[in-house]
């Protein structure tokens, strides 16, 4: 913060102000939220649901047959 | 003024007090916790003759670019393993890469304190573009489209470029510190950035303010990330640990630490569901954690040197590790 000049301070202020202003959610209303989020989307996670890794791009489906 | 700005601080961190009525532990109390995620190295990408610094996922799940201080990007079929194509650089201090969502360019950036646009459908891989404004190292580059990118720098600002002029139409000022790290919203409409001011910043892309500062780290902050709601961002930073600030209550309001690990993180990723967050860190490791409980809940070891760049697709099927060892890995 020592090296801004007036100018620079000026405007850090303002942000600081606007900053201030924003409208704050409770988190007892916002985390269940963002809990419940996940949590749904969590079934279609390939890391969560070993059902949707079972077309696995990097994987061989079939045995390799030697000719 | 400085006081002013203290005082200002000091209202703000009263609000988030106010806001704050529950914690996540006690909101995320009836979640089960993940189980442990032991994932199998599918492929080892080989190519890079030096520390590779960056890597980013095409949106079609298969390609990625990834870049390294012997010069080049590289661009991988990740399915195969075998590289698609490279572009070799005019300067090989090369900190970060991008792939557009629309397959058609790639950029990348860094010592040289330019982001360079390279066209990849052209019959022969050219540069369209050297975006050259920024007074410090390019570290981080997101494109929004094939006509807008978002840049990062060690100028401490960032910048949304259009890439039809190569000039600047917004610069993002409010960083002390080197800009390390950039990640877009998923609506696109604002983005975050983490500087060495250990604070991170949500921006509005169109009217160039920020609008929110995360404080908490006592250290460098190289890595960001947007949980996939849009909801929440997670930081990842040379003072070893990771942290989740919501958005909403405009705090954090979890961190992801432990006390063996002395590390800086260098790298993040997010699952899909956001439940999963996969660390790189200096100790050459990737840990995954459990994002609502805070508990690691696995590791990915395998490099030989720092894991410097994380990244799971799109679609997330996979997360793909990329080492100053020159070799990438996916792993699931």
């Amino acid at each position: 913060m020592d090296e801004l000049d007036e100018t620079q301070l000026k405007n850090h202020v303002d942000s600081l102000k606007q900053q201030l202003q924003y409208n704050r959610e409770k988190t007892s209303i916002s985390l269940p939220e963002l809990t419940k989020w996940i949590e749904e989307k969590m079934n279609e996670d390939p890391f969560l649901n070993p059902d949707v890794l079972k077309e696995n791009p990097w994987v061989e489906s079939s045995k390799c047959v030697i000719i | 003024m400085k006081k002013e700005a203290e005082a200002l601080k000091t209202q703000i961190e009263a609000a988030r007090k106010a806001a704050c009525d529950t914690d996540m532990a006690s909101a995320a109390s009836g979640v089960a916790p993940a189980p442990r995620v032991q994932l199998k190295t599918r492929r080892t990408l080989k190519g890079h003759l030096a520390k590779i610094y960056a890597m980013h996922w095409s949106t079609d799940n298969k390609l990625m670019v990834s870049a390294s201080q012997d010069g080049k990007l590289l661009i991988w079929d990740s399915h195969s393993g075998n590289k698609v194509n490279a572009v070799p650089l005019k300067s090989s201090w090369v900190m970060t890469c991008a792939y557009a969502p629309s397959g058609n360019l790639v950029a990348s950036g860094g010592l040289d304190n330019m982001c360079t646009v390279y066209n990849l459908k052209t019959p022969v891989i050219k540069t369209v573009k050297e975006l050259d404004a920024h007074t410090g190292y390019l570290s981080c580059a997101r494109f929004l489209s094939d006509t807008e990118i978002l840049t990062s720098s060690g100028d401490t600002t960032c910048a949304l470029w259009d890439l039809e002029t190569g000039k600047q139409k917004t610069v993002f000022l409010n960083h002390v510190g080197d800009c390390m790290c950039l990640a877009l919203s998923p609506d696109m409409n604002s983005f975050v950035s983490g500087a060495c001011d250990s604070l991170a910043k949500l921006w509005d892309i169109r009217d160039g303010q920020c609008k929110q500062t995360f404080q908490g780290h006592t250290s460098d902050i190289n890595a960001i990330s947007f949980y996939p709601s849009g909801n929440a961002i997670i930081t990842g930073s040379d003072d070893c640990t990771c942290k989740m600030y919501d958005l909403r209550a405009d705090q954090e309001v979890i961190g992801y630490q432990d006390a063996a690990l002395n590390s800086g993180v260098t790298s993040l990723a997010l699952s899909v569901s956001g439940r999963l967050v996969f660390a790189g860190y200096d100790d050459f490791n990737c840990n995954i954690w459990d994002s609502l409980k805070g508990e690691k809940v696995g590791v990915l070891s395998g490099h030989d040197n720092r894991v410097s760049c994380t990244g799971v697709p799109v679609d997330g099927m996979c997360v793909c590790t990329g080492s100053w060892d020159s070799f990438l890995k996916i792993w699931n």
